[in-house]
């Protein structure tokens, strides 16, 4: 649109300059909605969360209120007994090492795959992903059943084991097409240069990748904070997360609303964050320059 | 400084594709060896062999006559320089020069003196904080000799390091490569397909073809006494005329015929000829544009033609005739050049020609070169 714009002839340049602010003016536009939608959960989220009991139920809403902490208060130090802070760290330590081991450990394997012939390294690659095709809830009996033969039930250990297994094949597909993106010549250098394989892996492939392991993070960790099914299953008291406590809510007290809210906000806040802090390592075209 | 042998080394990728055929060549401590060769030729293949980037089918390497087949690249240590650079593209220059260093766990300091050291030998200097994406390609190739000049290493290989750059900024830099190793003295086994490159840089050139090493000698040698008919073809900045000849003798003189002209053979060259081969018929004559001479009038051994095409190249003029035995190319002064449709008569300088037989052999190559 803009490069027939600049070729057209000088009558026509300022009808033509005229066209692209327009369209940038149409596109945030646009993205602004999109944006503002998007967070109107989260808005209400968090205002319910800091409304008075009153104030939540109120009709028509009501838009300017007085801010209270009370059903931050309630929801950690009055409910149920249980202490959210222990629900909130289960999540931590869980999405934590999960992650941690499924990017870990699928680098390496991804690497592997990338870069090493070696016999059925094709059919090794999509029995990995094959791990994926069926729903999980497919086999929740056997997964039970295992983790109770180890006895493994309601411990964090379990989560961690079936988490990083759930990413492991989706990690190690996305990183495998980032190093087969690096040309081989800079791994040929770094050996001639007289580094270990290992080395080489660490000190030049690793870094070339960083988009592709912030955004594997992302997504691993995204998964395992907001997983559900086997985290309801698999624990029951001491390694429940965020999900399983918050479902637990509604059911035994009604619906408390504000604290259900204030909760929510740190089941929400964590992952966020991550994901925030680690988006600026997104950045493609990384390793653009190395080679022509 | 290390002297490199490849004794019979064969690389086989699958069962028929074999890119390196029992190549044997040595390289002699502190020489310049270029590999030249068309692409497809195994040259590359014989350097990443050498590198321990690739695996020995079959054969030996040896350095210093040490077997090296089984140990790996970093500890063979040589410097490589590759065609597309391969700079590391998350590091600044400094970086990239420090990685050889850095693998050897030198200390910071001397990494540092060494690193400036290197940059201001490649004027590199004002750039060793930018990225690798920030340099023209020159600027890139000069960080990439960098990093191999960098660690003192006694051997360098260089896969085509210049194929990327535009033609002036290969010029350049072939011959500050050449500096380099006249000040370094290492040995230095070099890729190219580029003849003239090849000839500026090196001591030594070894022609390849097909897997297999067809020649080594100086570019001169190459040109005037190449072993076969490949190398006469491939070398030469103008291709070489090639004709079909018949042999004879009539016990005293050897005589070449070419079409209606009849040219006697030195004794010399007659001599070459028996011992190389008996008395062979039907065999091709090869000569270089620049042993060709252009006249008005005919003579028994002059071929006659007529002109096609002229191409003026400032003094001397390239001169493309049909015979009726094939097309022939002479470089003649620009002076009184003959012009299109003119009818010639090619006289070829007896002692420069080759006899190429039904195998692309030459029967008149001189094995001393």
């Amino acid at each position: 649109m803009s490069t027939t714009a600049a070729t057209e002839p000088a009558g026509a340049a300022a009808g033509a300059a005229a066209l692209p602010r327009l369209r940038s003016i149409l596109i945030l536009g646009t993205a602004c909605l999109v944006t503002g939608i998007s967070l109107i959960p989260l808005y209400i989220m968090i205002t319910t969360a800091l409304k008075s009991e009153s104030d939540i139920f109120a009709w028509p809403p009501v838009w300017a209120f007085e801010p209270t902490f009370q059903s931050f208060y309630n929801a950690f130090f009055l409910f149920g007994g249980q202490n959210v802070l222990v629900f909130l760290f289960n999540s931590v330590l869980i999405t934590g090492a999960s992650t941690a081991f499924a990017v870990t450990l699928g680098a390496m394997a991804a690497y592997g795959l990338a870069r090493f012939k070696f016999a059925a390294n094709k059919h090794l690659a999509f029995f990995i992903l094959s791990t994926r095709f069926a729903p999980p809830v497919a086999f929740i009996v056997p997964i039970y059943l295992m983790f109770n033969a180890v006895g493994l039930i309601d411990s964090q250990l379990a989560l961690i084991i079936f988490y990083t297994s759930m990413n492991l094949s989706f990690v190690i597909w996305v990183l495998r097409s980032f190093f087969v993106e690096i040309p081989v010549e800079l791994e040929e250098a770094a050996l001639v240069d007289g580094y270990t394989r290992w080395q080489v892996f660490r000190r030049v492939a690793l870094p070339l990748v960083k988009p592709g392991l912030a955004a594997t993070a992302i997504l691993s960790a995204v998964f395992s904070w907001n997983e559900f099914l086997l985290a309801s299953i698999l624990t029951q008291r001491d390694a429940a997360t965020i999900p399983v406590y918050l479902s637990g809510f509604s059911a035994s007290m009604g619906i408390a609303w504000g604290e259900y809210m204030a909760v929510g906000f740190f089941a929400v806040a964590p992952i966020m964050i991550f994901t925030l802090v680690l988006q600026r390592h997104l950045v493609r075209g990384l390793t653009f320059g190395a080679v022509r | 400084m290390p002297r490199i042998e490849f004794d019979r080394v064969t690389k086989r990728y699958t069962a028929d594709t074999t890119a390196v055929d029992a190549l044997s060549l040595t390289v002699e401590d502190g020489l310049f060896l270029c590999i030249l060769g068309p692409s497809g030729c195994g040259k590359s293949s014989s350097l990443r062999m050498l590198a321990g980037l690739e695996s020995i089918t079959e054969g030996e390497i040896r350095v210093d006559g040490r077997r090296i087949n089984e140990l790996e690249a970093g500890t063979r240590d040589f410097a490589m320089v590759f065609e597309n650079y391969a700079l590391y593209p998350h590091l600044d220059v400094q970086g990239n020069l420090a990685m050889p260093l850095i693998a050897r766990r030198m200390p910071r300091r001397r990494i540092a003196e060494r690193v400036a050291e290197v940059a201001r030998t490649l004027r590199i200097t004002e750039h060793l904080r930018k990225r690798p994406r920030q340099l023209s390609g020159g600027q890139r190739q000069r960080v990439g000799l960098g990093r191999a000049i960098i660690r003192d290493t006694r051997t360098f290989l260089m896969d085509e390091p210049l194929g990327h750059l535009e033609a002036y900024l290969r010029v350049q830099l072939r011959s500050e490569i050449r500096r380099l190793h006249e000040r370094l003295g290492a040995t230095t086994v070099y890729i190219t397909h580029d003849q003239e490159e090849a000839a500026a840089v090196s001591d030594r050139i070894a022609v390849m073809s097909d897997g297999r090493l067809q020649q080594l000698g100086t570019l001169l040698a190459l040109i005037d006494n190449p072993v076969n008919r490949f190398v006469a073809e491939f070398i030469g900045d103008l291709p070489i005329v090639i004709l079909p000849a018949a042999l004879s003798s009539d016990g005293l003189t050897t005589v070449l015929a070419v079409g209606e002209s009849r040219l006697p053979l030195t004794p010399e060259q007659a001599h070459r000829l028996n011992g190389a081969t008996g008395d062979r018929r039907a065999v091709d004559l090869g000569i270089r544009p620049r042993d060709v001479a252009l006249h008005a009038e005919p003579a028994p051994d002059r071929i006659a033609a007529t002109v096609s095409v002229t191409e003026p190249q400032g003094d001397a003029t390239v001169i493309i005739a049909e015979s009726p035995i094939g097309r022939i190319s002479a470089r003649v002064p620009s002076h009184g050049a003959p012009k299109a449709g003119d009818a010639v008569h090619a006289a070829i300088e007896i002692e420069r020609l080759h006899v190429f037989d039904g195998d692309g052999r030459n029967l008149l190559h001189r094995e001393a070169g």
